[in-house]
């Protein structure tokens, strides 16, 4: 009698289906990624008041004073006016003396984002030494 | 009579067989690029801005102040005199910690006065207020 011989399989793995799971994967991860990019104002606090510290006294007229009142109403140098006006009042203080200090003083009360405006139109006019005070 | 023979037509294939490389390199970057959010925070909207730049990650220290008056630090919900030791700690850790506010755009000034007292004391001095890109 015949013995047949078994027929050996070859044995490989398909890999028509590979590019289908990597293209999941991938879905998955542009889906879950989310790049976090933190941007913001940047800003160097006054290091803290030491006793006996020397002040350093800013010449009255090297100060530009920025008030924000609790609705968010703002004014330079006790004259209210416009936020955009602000920061062209700011630019052109800037352009005459080089030397300005802003000081921004905000209501307890007043909203945040007043604040973050006023200081990012501080910023567009170009000012760099910026004091933050509240009452 | 010469035969004419027909043109044979050139087949047009698509080469699949680099697809699956195409996909895994997408794979890598996606996978080696993502970042799974490692801190939950607080629900804050920011407030926009125009003049924003960068803030490197690395050296960032999240604070997150909801509008309720909330303040979050690394998933801890703190009070302001615990902010102080919070930073002192971090600046031991990381010389250069940079205090990145997180803070909603309703939040009272008063709040973020109180904070920067803290950061103040602790010598945090560098700090950025995130914003959005106002467009």
């Amino acid at each position: 009698m015949k013995i047949r011989r078994k027929k050996r399989d070859p044995g490989g793995i398909p890999t028509a289906s590979m590019s289908d799971v990597a293209f999941l994967l991938l879905i998955f991860f542009l889906t879950t990624t989310k790049f976090d990019i933190k941007q913001g104002l940047g800003l160097v606090l006054p290091p803290p008041a030491e006793e006996g510290a020397q002040r350093v006294r800013v010449r009255e007229d090297n100060i530009a004073r920025v008030l924000i009142n609790r609705e968010g109403r703002v004014a330079v140098n006790d004259e209210e006016m416009s936020y955009l006006a602000m920061e062209n009042r700011i630019r052109q203080m800037l352009g005459q003396n080089p030397d300005l200090v802003v000081s921004l003083r905000t209501d307890r009360r007043s909203k945040y984002y007043h604040m973050i405006d006023a200081l990012d139109r501080l910023r567009a006019a170009g000012a760099e030494k910026i004091s933050l005070s509240t009452n | 009579m010469p035969k004419l023979q027909a043109k044979s037509k050139p087949e047009t294939i698509i080469p699949t067989a680099s697809m699956s490389d195409i996909a895994f390199l997408l794979l890598i970057f996606f996978m080696v690029s993502t970042v799974f959010v490692k801190e939950r925070g607080l629900r804050v909207t920011m407030p926009e801005a125009r003049s924003i730049e960068k803030v490197p990650r690395r050296n960032a220290a999240t604070v997150y102040v909801d509008r309720s008056g909330m303040i979050s630090i690394d998933d801890f919900i703190v009070d302001i005199p615990t902010v102080r030791d919070i930073m002192i700690r971090k600046l031991y850790d990381d010389f250069n910690t940079i205090v990145s506010f997180r803070t909603d755009r309703m939040t009272d000034y008063g709040l973020m006065a109180d904070i920067m007292d803290q950061l103040r004391e602790a010598n945090a001095l560098r700090v950025a207020f995130e914003a959005k890109q106002k467009r």
